[in-house]
């Protein structure tokens, strides 16, 4: 059984690493990007989820 | 003796290899490219990441795409699958990475494929900016 919301958190977080260290050098800098990026992709997708709720399945 | 500094400023990595020889390091060997930058801490973390995103995209039915007659966007995907570099050659010769599209994860498997891919082509380009001085 896939939980599709665990593998979104695992993803989100994986790629908020990534770009903490890709783009950040300080480690107070890293974290606070890494929490935005895991707190925009992981919000954004719900938030992108209720929005398309309405809209029926073809 | 040179420092990591002057070696960059001159276009060249700490370890005095030439550029493009760097850039295809990065590319092969997720994370090398920056180890040899001395970039150790973030090497070992973007080896770390991309290697477990390919891991997880393969233990979920993922797919490495490849070019396919008449679907356009297949070729941007195998970009992105190629990119994976030594992973994708090492899944490729055991024959994994098929894909099984039955799977109810077969996308999720896809995307953290194309996603570890298109990360190691980033590390590739940051190679190459931090080699051309553009980048600490």
């Amino acid at each position: 059984m896939v939980d599709h919301f665990l593998l979104l958190v695992v993803q989100a977080a994986l790629i908020a690493v990534f770009f903490a260290f890709l783009w950040k050098r300080d480690g107070r800098e890293r974290l606070r990007y890494l929490l935005k990026v895991l707190a925009a992709l992981v919000l954004g997708a719900v938030a992108l989820g209720w929005l398309m709720y309405p809209f029926p399945r073809p | 003796m040179a420092t990591v500094r002057e070696d960059v400023r001159m276009g060249r990595g700490a370890a005095s290899l030439p550029e493009h020889v760097l850039m295809v390091a990065a590319w092969l060997v997720p994370g090398l490219g920056h180890f040899l930058l001395n970039r150790k801490l973030r090497a070992a973390v973007f080896s770390a990441v991309i290697t477990v995103e390919f891991v997880l995209g393969l233990a979920l039915h993922g797919e490495l795409i490849l070019p396919r007659a008449g679907e356009p966007l297949s070729y941007l995907a195998a970009v992105a699958t190629v990119g994976n570099g030594i992973l994708f050659l090492l899944a490729t010769l055991l024959g994994v990475g098929e894909g099984v599209v039955t799977a109810a994860s077969y996308e999720y498997g896809n995307s953290f494929l194309l996603t570890a891919g298109m990360m190691n082509l980033l590390l590739v380009l940051d190679v190459h900016d931090i080699v051309v001085g553009r980048k600490e």
